[in-house]
């Protein structure tokens, strides 16, 4: 391939798995997924009800792993029956959307009906409201996940088949997805009450923000706050994971010979220290901002 | 009738490959920090997410770079640095935009609890940790280890592909290429599930005490490799 139109795909993938990654962890605030649900599920034990959407369908990687699987193999067998891409990539989309809807119903459902003993109602509107903006997010993640997937088998020529490629995807956002954006609604959005920076002690959990910017809080509020940060780093984060592994090999395209694919490792190594060196320089920064919690003591040697 | 003994011996290297990968994932999983639930609510050390999803998840992006550079080359070298270079280029931009999110988004510093002094940089960990906590965000030192893990993990499924996809067979290459990500994808799972029961939710990287514990799983992983390599060749090179 040119390498000028191999760099315009690599950007658009880059572009489509940034938008994924971002409606992943949006996706994941508005319904509670993965870790930083533990506190909602510990809330009403501790006395606190609340109104937040509770459906943790598994961790993030296997759900998104699923629905991505579920895409890519219904669009692979549209295209196998001659449909156009567009249609087959957004009838896929669609049924992996209403997969995904049925569980977050059954699981919030079933996880609140368990909590009954400690007084935390199911509330029905919190249903009606949060399950299709719930669908709409996991929507556009698997549609954008499946443009990268069909992009990388039908124009860059990768051997994976789709659905294969469209899991190993699913599995990869939503492993950056709890990674990045999650502590931005674990760490902070649930513990607004503490002190920002002061750290949040083990004796909190459970003591979640149950009041919103206006009446009580639900999981439309969470996604609003985090739509600011933890959603577009997390999208920050998957789009660069696509598109410097991608990157590498499109700039030293080992086709050419074994040389260039060797110095598409070397490029890939940089790429990595400078990464651990950008690391340091925010440990430091962030060090000498903030300053020790507490006053130096000679530690036994 | 398949002739058991005839592919068993035809394809012996491959077995000792996939094993020896498996075993090399079982390992690289303990570098990779982890914290579980509380590294997301920012009480622990290292990456606020499960063990098995962040290196399955790193392990497979190299995966998918190791396939692609497979269907172009055909040096074991070049491949399985490939895969090394695609689950490190994951792992270290996961780490980096956690770091973003721990410092601006929750206001705390990197701190490890397990150690008084990063074994790299030598700075001062312990006053850096806040009240309550285990730790938070990710020093150097478990930045490099997560790197190294990332590594270690994309070298074990890029050996697993790429012997399993040199296992003597009579399938159509597209059939064995997805029969072979398919098996590997699987043999990774396999092989990052079992030292979280070393790991138990947290681990901050070569540092902690914890990953002393590896030689117990890494001979689990021999153990139930060996297996799934008996299976993954048998069924390729039957076909």
């Amino acid at each position: 391939m040119e390498p000028l139109m191999g760099m315009g795909v690599l950007a658009l993938m880059g572009a489509a798995a940034t938008i994924a990654g971002t409606t992943e962890d949006l996706e994941s605030d508005v319904g509670s997924q993965s870790n930083p649900n533990s506190q909602v599920q510990l809330a009403p034990q501790m006395m606190y009800p609340h109104r937040i959407y509770n459906k943790a369908i598994s961790g993030e990687p296997p759900s998104n792993a699923l629905i991505c699987a579920i895409g890519g193999t219904v669009a692979s067998v549209l295209m196998t029956a001659g449909l156009s891409v567009v249609f087959a990539i957004a009838v896929g989309a669609l049924i992996a959307t209403a997969v995904h809807g049925t569980y977050a119903i059954t699981s919030y459902m079933g996880r609140t009906a368990s909590q009954k003993r400690f007084k935390q109602p199911i509330y029905l509107d919190i249903i009606r409201s949060h399950t299709p903006v719930i669908m709409g997010y996991a929507f556009i993640t698997t549609f954008c996940i499946l443009v990268v997937s069909y992009i990388m088998v039908a124009v860059l020529g990768h051997p994976f088949p789709l659905a294969l490629i469209a899991f190993i995807w699913g599995i990869t956002v939503g492993a950056i997805g709890s990674s990045t954006g999650d502590v931005h609604y674990g760490a902070e959005r649930e513990f607004q009450n503490v002190e920002f920076g002061s750290g949040l002690n083990a004796a909190n959990s459970g003591n979640i923000v149950r009041k919103a910017e206006s009446g009580l809080r639900n999981g439309i509020d969470n996604s609003w706050f985090c739509a600011k940060f933890g959603g577009p780093v997390t999208g920050l984060a998957f789009g660069m994971t696509v598109f410097l592994s991608g990157w590498v090999t499109a700039v030293f395209d080992p086709a050419i010979s074994i040389t260039w694919g060797w110095l598409s490792v070397v490029a890939g190594v940089v790429l990595v220290l400078l990464m651990i060196i950008w690391n340091r320089r925010i440990e430091v920064a962030a060090r000498e901002a903030y300053g020790p919690y507490k006053e130096d003591e000679e530690v036994a040697a | 009738m398949i002739d058991i003994a005839g592919i068993l011996a035809e394809n012996i290297l491959y077995i000792v490959m996939v094993t020896l990968g498996g075993m090399l994932i079982s390992w690289s999983v303990h570098f990779v920090p982890v914290g579980g639930a509380p590294a997301a609510m920012a009480q622990a050390t290292g990456i606020g997410t499960g063990t098995v999803q962040l290196a399955a998840g790193a392990g497979l992006t190299g995966l998918v770079t190791a396939g692609a550079v497979m269907n172009v080359s055909d040096s074991f070298a070049l491949v399985v640095a490939s895969g090394a270079v695609g689950a490190m280029i994951m792992i270290a931009v996961t780490m980096i935009v956690g770091t973003l999110v721990y410092v601006y988004g929750v206001g705390v510093p990197p701190a490890s609890a397990k150690v008084d002094y990063d074994p790299i940089t030598k700075d001062r960990q312990d006053l850096y940790v806040s009240q309550g906590t285990e730790g938070h965000g990710l020093p150097t030192v478990s930045y490099v280890s997560g790197v190294i893990g990332g590594a270690l993990g994309g070298i074990g499924g890029a050996t697993i592909y790429y012997s399993l996809m040199n296992t003597s067979t009579g399938l159509s290459q597209s059939d064995l290429v997805a029969l072979a990500s398919i098996f590997a994808v699987g043999i990774f799972f396999v092989n990052a599930v079992i030292p979280s029961y070393n790991i138990g939710g947290t681990i901050e990287g070569f540092h902690d005490p914890k990953f002393k514990k590896w030689p117990k799983a890494v001979f689990a992983s021999f153990v139930a490799t060996l297996m799934c390599a008996f299976v993954g060749v048998l069924a390729i090179g039957g076909l």
